[in-house]
């Protein structure tokens, strides 16, 4: 970038005046020198030939095919490239990527979208061929490729560049589910499905290739985030819900097949939650306390026991428990203002008089505030297999649904002559099982 | 060992793969930088905080510097509209109009 850079130690926020002024009046930590006389350098320093007239900076477009080589040499080429996710992959050879684009009608030359993890580099464009290699490097087949186009066509990445390492979940609703052996019931979220496993890695696959990822670079994520090598991704358990799907929720026919974007950074599992003295509601109370509440974001995913169990206490619909957890999460002013993520995101709202952030900027640091304040950003999502009625609760913001139909193939989902058959847990005919 | 492997290679078929990465779309012009003043005594210096935290604490320290060290320059301290991934077009103008260069502190 055509610009003058100084960089101070770090980190900047959270410490005190004197360990500021320390900065100030120190070295910038990458080129060594004094930190105020560069900048000042910096802005009286005649500007360089380049400065005054920079070159168009651009990359060269990717060559479509690699030099031919034998499969180790690919494999090292691959991961020393930065093309994968560090874990094995499939290579995309024609005759594969030919055989996945048979997974769609859609032609392969078709311009799926453009993204990038960052929110300053330019954006990489991609076509229904690049997401297919991307979805044979992640081990699919032609049957899973439209939810992933759909995914592709969202145009999100599942991890921007945020140095708070982000997390991610996407989820499939409706026919295409069965249609793929999606794993909805018991350990749906764990690695034995084949669908979920392969859908969630193409969406990191095409983020490192498809969205500029590039570690220390683009990536900044200082921890990074294990969810980020499949995403969460997992089905609807719709059959055992006692509440409405959530495509139809987002309003889309119950017979659509759609994809659902959800993205923060936390999960906590209700095993700590005593559960049998406490309603769910009110030990999900607890745990939202926890998060900073931004936006008023959070996602439950809940295995069906817990559902019933709520809709027996008198939540008919997942609506009825968003507002109620809405109204009584609460938390101190001074709590909900301290966390940084509230204080870089929500304190230039408050400032530019928008409520209800402005009326809480104003209250003492000990009165109650409901940070959860809109109950449309509490989301609920019915996912497990009955053998214990726990659920996650998350700081996850919903982001959007797509629909997945426009990315059929013609002739309908391809179904092997032999179909493949994972291994499903136990179920439970008349729903009563488990523990609840 | 190493010979084995080198031997491997040579009898290994070669395959032809397909890149994975998408095409950059290369839509950013570089502008030329806004020209470099001679001194900073007697000027007007901008510090605006972008809006990470500690941002906005950092430039009041630095403001607080120039006070004490370099007292004739004038630097205002303004915090961006919004948040940090949001533009401030009034900003800018702001800082054309009445500044002769500006210090943006990029906190985290």
């Amino acid at each position: 970038m055509n610009l003058r850079f100084s960089f101070t130690p770090y980190p900047v926020v959270g410490m005190s005046r004197a360990v500021l002024q320390r900065y100030i009046e120190g070295n910038d930590p990458i080129s060594g020198k004094p930190l105020v006389p560069e900048l000042i350098e910096a802005l009286t320093k005649p500007l360089t030939e380049r400065e005054m007239k920079p070159e168009r900076a651009g990359r060269p477009v990717p060559v479509r095919l690699l030099e031919p080589n034998t499969e180790e040499n690919l494999r090292r080429l691959f991961l020393e490239s930065g093309w994968t996710d560090g874990l094995p992959i499939i290579l995309p050879t024609n005759e594969r990527v030919a055989e996945m684009l048979t997974g769609t009608s859609h032609d392969p030359d078709e311009v799926v979208g453009r993204m990038t993890i960052t929110t300053t580099q330019e954006k990489i464009e991609y076509t229904v061929e690049k997401v297919a290699v991307n979805a044979v490097m992640a081990g699919a087949r032609p049957e899973h490729f439209p939810v992933i186009l759909a995914i592709a066509s969202a145009q999100e990445p599942a991890f921007p560049s945020s140095t708070t390492s982000f997390a991610r979940m996407v989820v499939v609703n409706g026919p295409i589910r069965d249609e793929i052996a999606m794993n909805s019931g018991v350990g749906a979220l764990s690695p034995f499905n084949l669908a979920n496993s392969v859908i969630g890695r193409a969406w990191t696959l095409m983020t490192v290739n498809l969205a500029d990822s590039r570690l220390g670079e683009t990536f900044m994520g200082s921890l990074g985030h294990n969810l980020n090598y499949n995403n969460m991704c997992c089905a609807e358990n719709e059959e055992k819900s006692v509440w409405e799907p959530f495509h139809v929720q987002k309003g889309f026919r119950a017979d659509e097949s759609v994809v659902s974007f959800f993205r923060g950074w936390s999960v906590i599992n209700s095993m700590g939650a005593a559960n049998s003295v406490r309603p769910a509601s009110e030990e999900t109370v607890i745990m939202l306390k926890a998060f900073a509440g931004l936006r008023s974001a959070a996602t439950l995913v809940m295995d069906p026991l817990v559902a019933k169990g709520l809709k027996d206490q008198g939540f008919k619909t997942k609506q009825e428990l968003s507002r109620w957890l809405s109204e009584h999460v609460e938390v101190p002013a001074g709590q909900y203002w301290g966390a940084d993520i509230i204080y870089s995101l929500v304190a230039p709202l408050a400032r530019q008089g928008i409520e209800p952030y402005a009326s809480w900027s104003k209250l003492p640091k000990d009165k109650l505030i409901a940070p959860y304040h809109d109950p449309n950003q509490i989301n609920i999502v019915i996912v497990g297999g009955e053998t214990n009625p726990l659920w996650l609760t998350t700081d996850f913001l919903y982001t959007q649904s797509v629909s997945v139909d426009k990315w059929r193939p013609k002739g309908g989902i391809r179904r092997d002559a032999r179909p493949l058959r994972m291994p499903v847990g136990a179920t439970c005919s008349d729903g009563t099982c488990g523990l609840g | 060992m190493a010979q084995a492997i080198a031997q491997s290679t040579l009898t290994s078929p070669l395959f032809t793969v397909l890149n994975p990465q998408g095409r950059p779309t290369g839509v950013f012009e570089p502008l030329s930088m806004a020209p470099r003043l001679d001194t900073l005594e007697g000027k007007t210096v901008y510090l605006v905080d972008v809006g990470f935290a500690g941002g906005y604490e950092f430039l009041e320290e630095l403001r607080a510097w120039f006070s004490r060290n370099m007292p004739a320059v004038k630097t205002l301290l303004h915090r961006k509209k919004g948040n940090m991934f949001l533009d401030d077009p009034e900003l800018w103008a702001q800082v054309k109009d009445k500044g002769h260069a500006v210090i943006f502190g990029v906190g985290g």
